[in-house]
């Protein structure tokens, strides 16, 4: 994983999958605000459910982003922009998203009530930052995997 | 909110109507519970009431559900009002039972309602979605997928997912929505904006606790079973016996409460 300062946009996560037709990528850059999360979230259940997910992964994808875009927002810097890039795969879609921090601390919330339901609701959730620096901000991106098919549980 | 204040308004006035019923209240109230004459007095009540049960019901008349279902709601919600009403309190009956009949038909619209104008054509196709979700749900023993309800249905697969999107649109909130009962009750307004803070997993567990003891017996299962047991949407559905939908909202509206309060509580 690599960072870009901030300023500039997000990397080209779709590049290892250009060559793959069955591969459909999309970006959304939005404020940092909690007033885009329902925007997202709804592209997130809308991609969900044409790349065909039964109507309980739609759902749990949607949940997700939610809290995913929730968490991200909270701690993100004033006027910081968020970025999610959606990558849908056959029977899988994955979603990453990220903001620029004022902190100087590293602001990883893998410890959160939020992130916890958030490992429930993805079959995949990874976080990584780069700390800010004297006169740098810093950056968090969370990335999440949905599977198509929720098995159900025995 | 201005709905109910005006009712309470309008019946203020003729609380007198209802005068002869508080002494028959408070006497009603102080019945132990296996009294034998509880029963008769609980009845008496309600068919006093029952006026301002439908009273309420009319004001919300004329919004796409039958009168007759109104009235059944408010009903409902008199009975419930009867029995949870505490004299001792001190408060008129009314003032107290107004709230809670006019939530009752509120919740009524909420759960049944069509809260955005929807074509008739995407109406008809989310009800056969809905019962061939149950059906496949059953024989897939998962949710089903879009394209699987299609086939189903014999329709394209663009037609249910419009029609899953009609059923967004089944409910949608406002943001003065009254989020429980009583005049303190936290509006949806409140809550926008309210996140979780990044807390230790220790601080979560004590402070979700006393949060998870103030939901619903119902709410807390469905919770337990989707984030402890794991247990799908379908599943849980099953086991309540409510439908997928119904799950999903119940956990969309617990989360965001619980995510409320817990940003709340540091």
């Amino acid at each position: 994983m690599t960072y870009l300062d901030s300023g500039t946009s997000m990397p080209n996560h779709g590049a290892d999958s250009d060559s793959d037709e069955s591969v459909l990528s999309l970006e959304l850059r939005t404020t940092a605000s909690t007033v885009s999360i329902p925007t997202i979230r709804t592209v997130a259940a809308d991609l969900a459910a044409r790349a065909d997910f039964d109507l309980d992964s739609i759902d749990d994808l949607r949940m997700a982003v939610d809290d995913l875009c929730a968490m991200l927002v909270r701690i993100a810097a004033a006027d910081a922009t968020l970025y999610c890039t959606f990558t849908v795969r056959p029977e899988r879609i994955e979603v990453a998203a990220e903001t620029d921090v004022d902190d100087l601390a590293d602001p990883l919330p893998t410890g959160s009530f939020a992130w916890r339901v958030l490992q429930c609701l993805a079959d995949e959730v990874g976080a990584t930052s780069v700390p800010a620096e004297p006169g740098r901000r810093g950056r968090v991106r969370i990335t999440l995997a949905k599977d198509a098919l929720t098995a159900p549980q025995p | 909110m201005t709905e109910s204040t005006a009712v309470t308004a309008s019946f203020g006035a003729q609380a007198g109507g209802y005068a002869h019923l508080i002494p028959l209240q408070r006497r009603y109230a102080e019945l132990g519970v296996d009294d034998p004459d509880r029963k008769r007095q609980r009845e008496r009540l309600i068919s006093g009431y029952l006026p301002v049960a439908e009273h309420i019901a009319r004001r919300f008349a004329g919004r796409g559900e039958p009168l007759d279902d109104l009235i059944q709601v408010a009903t409902l919600g008199l009975i419930n009002a009867v029995d949870r009403f505490e004299p001792a309190r001190g408060s008129h009956f009314l003032s107290f039972a107004v709230p809670t009949i006019t939530g009752e038909v509120r919740r009524h619209f909420r759960d049944y309602g069509w809260s955005t104008r929807v074509p008739r054509r995407l109406k008809d196709l989310h009800i056969a979605i809905r019962r061939a979700l149950a059906e496949l749900s059953q024989q897939l023993g998962r949710a089903p997928r879009p394209s699987e309800i299609a086939e189903r249905l014999g329709v394209p697969v663009s037609e249910v997912i419009e029609g899953l999107q009609a059923g967004e649109a089944y409910r949608t909130s406002s943001l003065d929505e009254m989020l429980g009962a009583g005049q303190d009750a936290p509006t949806l307004g409140d809550f926008i904006g309210g996140l979780d803070d990044a807390l230790a997993l220790i601080d979560d567990r004590e402070a979700l606790r006393p949060l998870l003891a103030e939901l619903a017996p119902r709410e807390q299962m469905i919770l337990a079973l989707r984030f402890f047991h794991q247990l799908t949407q379908t599943q849980i559905a099953e086991h309540v016996g409510i439908s997928q939908m119904h799950v999903s909202r119940v956990l969309r509206q617990t989360l965001t409460f619980l995510r409320h309060r817990m940003s709340n509580s540091v």
